[in-house]
């Protein structure tokens, strides 16, 4: 009976094997992944049957020895121990468990914390380039908790080195929102000042970004940006799908911007003033079709910024028109944004401030890496004060050659060769010159930056 | 010989039935309280769209089940879907699907949660709407 059991298991395996033999042949219109499936499957059933023909020789050399009796009575001893009830409450016990797990609330699991952190080294700092050597980045966290279905928290809690090279902490996006629909969604705090591309989608987080660091005219307030990077205030947002991509919109207003110590404020407690800020964004996302992963927009915002001068305080009308484009796909990241301002000194004097500002960055990305570069100029007028009264508001234009690479899933190592040339300062700058505190009028970097996530 | 021959023919049918199964078998399912098209699941699974008219919607993986999901449907591999993810929700506070870890724990959130839908590879039962099948 055991050679009966042996052969029909030989003659299964041979089953199975001539079948899958046949498998090729009809494999030819199907994918590699679905020969994969069937690989993992052919597997299984072969050890299915190595398992069973294990078993059969078992049972015949317990036949050989005469022992077949006493095996076969402690093997049908726990087939018949098997009490239905107890096997129908087990079940039911699986299957309490698995619906509890199945309806457990992520709140009630504690809040997730994740984050990005990053260091560089090179022969000047990434950001301040009147220091030189290595610096430690920023070490970026943020949390998002979940307080119902419609409401929406949001808060970035950063430690990063400053301007005078010392590290600071600081609340950099602590925002609470309501989810209306995907139409319209609320937000009341400080947030990213939706314009262009860069200034939302590749904020802080550096190991987002394929590039080493963001440009420098759209860098942070304190980094290097001339422009408010963040606002504090009320923002609207929301999307409309239609069938061959999205329109997007951001609606904002927020406190009016203040320089304190030749950096743009946000004012998180308010203004002096009590003029506010007004802004939009629109935005069309292409889905599908040849223009799959094209995001183009337009962006502006007024503004009334003063200072911290003690004596003759400026107060401008600051007010920005942009346009941009990116192309986000598998294999390519071209961004390209463009700025132009009209600023009027409130104090009197006539006339309008013209200035403009504009990059272009276009990565290719390869398996090995993602290499990419960018020409970045920004013509920002002296006798205008807002950009004057700014520690980085000097023209300029940087070339920018650099590659990412990824250890994997979560880490990357960045490096930059960048040529940068400030255009007007210090002969046009009444406040010390930035020569006289070591930012030279142009230098060349080789920067490398170790990035990762959490 | 008849049990030899009739074991063959098994073996034969087992590998030919496993080949095909996995083909055609994977079920979206949503909550009876959602309304939704097939071709907004992506949608749904990119956190693009959060809501079926007035419903909020809580969108689940099923960890059993996500190659082929991602595959069928996000056209997209696990590494990729992560980092689409990862940026949304730095960007606008968005937490991704949560994961559950079998088809009977898919089921069971998706028929005791409005606003639920997740994807199975197993008949679903009653309880919950099928909208899609891949």
């Amino acid at each position: 009976m055991l050679n009966k059991l042996l052969i029909s298991a030989r003659a299964l395996a041979l089953g199975v094997v001539l079948s899958t033999a046949s498998l090729p042949a009809a494999a030819d219109s199907v994918s590699d992944a679905k020969l994969e499936e069937l690989q993992k499957k052919l597997d299984q059933s072969m050890k299915m049957i190595e398992a069973l023909g294990a078993r059969v020789k078992e049972l015949e050399a317990h036949t050989s020895t005469g022992t077949v009796a006493a095996a076969a009575a402690p093997a049908a001893a726990p087939a018949a121990a098997v009490d239905p009830q107890r096997l129908e409450a087990v079940e039911q016990k699986v299957a309490q468990i698995e619906t509890a797990n199945a309806t457990r609330q992520s709140d009630d699991s504690g809040l997730p914390i994740h984050g990005f952190a990053d260091v560089n080294t090179g022969n000047y700092n990434l950001y301040f380039p009147y220091f030189k050597g290595t610096n430690v980045g920023s070490l970026d966290l943020y949390l998002t908790p979940k307080i119902g279905d419609s409401v929406v928290t949001l808060a970035e809690l950063i430690f990063e080195t400053g301007p005078d090279g010392q590290v600071g902490t600081d609340l950099e996006r602590f925002q609470i929102g309501y989810q209306f629909n995907d139409q319209a969604t609320v937000w009341v705090g400080r947030f990213h000042t939706p314009y262009g591309y860069v200034n939302t989608a590749l904020h802080h987080g550096v190991w987002l970004a394929d590039a080493l660091r963001r440009p420098k005219f759209v860098n942070f307030e304190d980094k290097g940006g001339v422009m408010p990077a963040h606002t504090t205030g009320v923002w609207v947002t929301g999307a409309m799908r239609e069938d061959n991509g999205k329109f997007l919109y951001d609606f904002y207003t927020g406190n009016g911007q203040h320089i304190q110590g030749g950096i743009v404020d946000m004012q998180n407690g308010g203004n002096l003033h009590g003029a506010a800020m007004f802004g939009s964004r629109l935005s069309y996302q292409f889905i599908g079709g040849a223009a799959d992963g094209l995001l183009v927009g337009v962006n502006g915002f007024t503004d009334k910024v003063d200072d911290d001068n003690p004596i003759n305080p400026a107060l401008m009308r600051l007010n920005m028109a942009g346009a941009y484009a990116v192309y986000d796909t598998d294999t390519w990241e071209h961004i390209i944004e463009a700025y132009a301002f009209r600023d009027k000194d409130l104090n009197g004097a006539p006339g309008t401030h013209r200035s403009e500002a504009w990059f272009a960055q276009f990565a290719y990305r390869a398996r090995w890496g993602v290499p990419y570069i960018r020409y970045e100029r920004a013509m920002l007028d002296q006798t205008d004060p807002y950009f004057n009264e700014q520690t980085f508001g000097a023209s300029y234009y940087r070339s920018a050659l650099g590659v990412r690479f990824d250890i994997n899933a979560k880490s990357s190592i960045k490096f930059e060769v960048a040529h940068t040339r400030n255009t007007d300062r210090p002969s046009t700058d009444y406040r010390p010159s930035d020569a006289e505190i070591g930012l030279p009028q142009q230098f060349n970097e080789i920067l490398a930056q170790y990035a990762v996530r959490f | 010989m008849r049990i030899q021959i009739l074991a063959l023919l098994f073996g034969t049918f087992l590998v030919a039935w496993t080949s095909t199964a996995g083909a055609g078998d994977l079920v979206v399912i949503c909550n009876p309280s959602v309304s939704l098209k097939a071709d907004e699941v992506r949608d749904v699974y990119f956190g693009d769209k959060g809501f079926a008219g007035t419903v909020k919607l809580l969108p689940a993986d099923n960890s059993a089940a996500q190659d082929a999901f991602l595959e069928k449907v996000m056209k997209l591999d696990a590494k990729k879907y992560a980092g689409v993810w990862i940026k949304k929700a730095f960007r606008d506070g968005s937490a991704p699907p949560p994961v559950k870890s079998s088809d009977a724990e898919a089921i069971a959130y998706v028929k005791q949660t409005p606003g639920a839908c997740s994807y199975v590879t197993s008949a679903p039962g009653d309880g919950v709407v099928v909208v899609a099948k891949f």
